[in-house]
């Protein structure tokens, strides 16, 4: 099965993308944004639908919007625990928008709807590869770039502040992150499970991780593991992927559960 | 150390009168005062959160904000983001020059130094422990070796002792002493329990209604009947 080159797409485009998931998701996770991960996702959808109404490729209007919405995101809320009022308003707005989109191009638009709301690993293009290549390389520089002060500020932002650690530029740094991401990983599972990549690797690290790289690495092999088996399954029992996807890691995040509860008993 | 000249206090609008002082490298303060009388503020103009409402004040000869990573700040309250398993031992090293860019790098001599600082404030039998198992006392001495770990000339501490039962009141104020006989540091502490640590400090500050007053020992401060010494 993997001699067939959309196969091979889909098997470089999920790892990309779980790659880059399972160390942002972590940092989703320590900064209590799952609410803006969960938003930039719906984002997108106007996103799609606007780069439809001008002829882009959905990813660049994907990739644009989220932008824009996580610079306003992370200018309101640079706090942590301040995030979800300036998400929610910020989200209200552009799905506001999406559906003045949707309704505009209804006739045109609807039969793609689908693909974005669930995302198509089978039909990722040579093009669309490299465009997941550059953009999985800036996300992880950037975040090496600013991991020290991020993860001080995200685990303890009262007392990084007090350090002069620019919490509202790694407000706003952290939250292109996050929309560059959301942009990357709707390909994969679409726009309505751009959370099960997001959350639940970051999740399933910390159940068995002790230190930050620790859980990072688990959260990775976590989103590595269920993207590769998953196309697996897919192909194999004729499933979609993004549904596979999710039932994987839910069943590891359950495996977890399982476990701290014979711990503690 | 210290030093102010003619300083008002406050947020929009001030909340101390005009005031002087002076403290010298290395002192143990005490700062005393009812609620709202500009204690924690005072404290957070120090680190250049706040700006002043007149006058000026220098911090180890520079404007505040300028020498923050000299200062360790513990404030009253906090919001910790541990991931569950993550124990004190990583929030101590996630601290480390914690804003630098860059990957962070755990050497060993940075591990033998927090283990130092560990053993320092009597935290060995739990710094291993998940942080958010921990209690009260326990994490704040986890907090003083944090505070501790980017070897600050000032330590700035606001109501430590706040919230913490007997026990853990006097594991804290030993873990200071221990701080004070091993680290060469000034302090400035504010507490509503000054009297069970008045003993360690050098002097006092006492913010009241009338003005901010240095003193050399607590007694001068006795007419508050607030400061209940």
């Amino acid at each position: 099965m993997w001699a067939y080159s959309f196969m091979q797409n889909a098997l470089l485009a999920g790892l990309m993308v779980a790659v880059v998931c399972g160390v942002v998701s972590v940092f989703v996770i320590l900064r209590r944004t799952g609410f803006a991960a969960h938003a930039l996702g719906h984002m997108s959808l106007t996103g799609a639908a606007g780069a439809a109404l001008l002829g882009f490729p959905s990813l660049l209007g994907q990739l644009l919007l989220n932008s824009l919405a996580a610079v306003v995101m992370g200018l309101l809320g640079d706090k942590v625990k301040k995030n979800d009022l300036a998400v929610g308003v910020v989200l209200t707005f552009v799905l506001g928008l999406g559906a003045y989109f949707l309704f505009l191009f209804q006739n045109n638009y609807a039969g793609s709807v689908m693909s974005i709301l669930f995302g198509n690993i089978f039909a990722v293009s040579n093009s669309q590869l490299w465009g997941l290549l550059i953009l999985g390389i800036s996300v992880l520089a950037l975040l090496m770039i600013i991991s020290r002060p991020l993860i001080f500020a995200s685990i303890d932002p009262v007392v990084a502040a007090s350090r002069n650690v620019p919490l509202r530029l790694l407000s706003v740094i952290f939250f292109l992150i996050l929309a560059v991401t959301v942009s990357m990983a709707c390909q994969v599972v679409g726009v309505l499970l751009v959370f099960v990549l997001l959350i639940i690797p970051g999740a399933i690290g910390m159940q068995w991780g002790e230190s930050i790289y620790g859980i990072v690495a688990l959260s990775v092999m976590s989103a590595v593991a269920a993207v590769v088996v998953a196309l697996y399954v897919s192909y194999q029992f004729d499933l979609p992927a993004s549904f596979c996807i999710t039932m994987l890691l839910c069943a590891g995040y359950f495996i977890g559960l399982i476990k701290n509860y014979v711990v503690k008993s | 150390m210290i030093n102010c000249n003619n300083l008002i206090l406050g947020y929009d609008k001030a909340i101390t009168p005009a005031f002087n002082l002076a403290i010298n490298d290395n002192q143990w303060i005490g700062i005393i005062g009812k609620n709202g009388a500009g204690k924690s503020t005072f404290l957070k103009t120090m680190l250049g959160n706040l700006a002043v409402i007149s006058g000026s004040i220098k911090i180890l000869g520079q404007a505040p904000g300028k020498i923050n990573q000299l200062i360790s700040y513990i404030p009253q309250e906090r919001e910790i983001n541990l991931a569950d398993r993550m124990s004190g031992i990583s929030l101590i090293l996630s601290s480390a020059v914690g804003w630098r860019f860059g990957l962070p790098w755990y050497s060993h001599k940075l591990r033998r130094r927090v283990a130092e600082l560990i053993e320092l404030v009597g935290a060995g039998d739990y710094a291993h422990q998940p942080f958010n198992t921990l209690s009260g006392g326990q994490k704040k001495r986890i907090y003083l070796a944090q505070a501790l770990v980017n070897q600050p000339r000032l330590l700035l501490l606001d109501e430590p002792l706040a919230d913490l039962d007997p026990h853990a009141k006097q594991h804290f104020i030993a873990a200071l002493q221990k701080i004070h006989q091993h680290q060469k540091l000034g302090l400035l502490i504010i507490s509503h329990d000054m009297h069970e640590i008045a003993c360690h400090l050098d002097a006092f500050i006492h913010f009241s209604s009338t003005g901010v007053h240095f003193c050399e020992t607590i007694e001068c401060v006795k007419e508050d009947s607030y400061v209940g010494v």
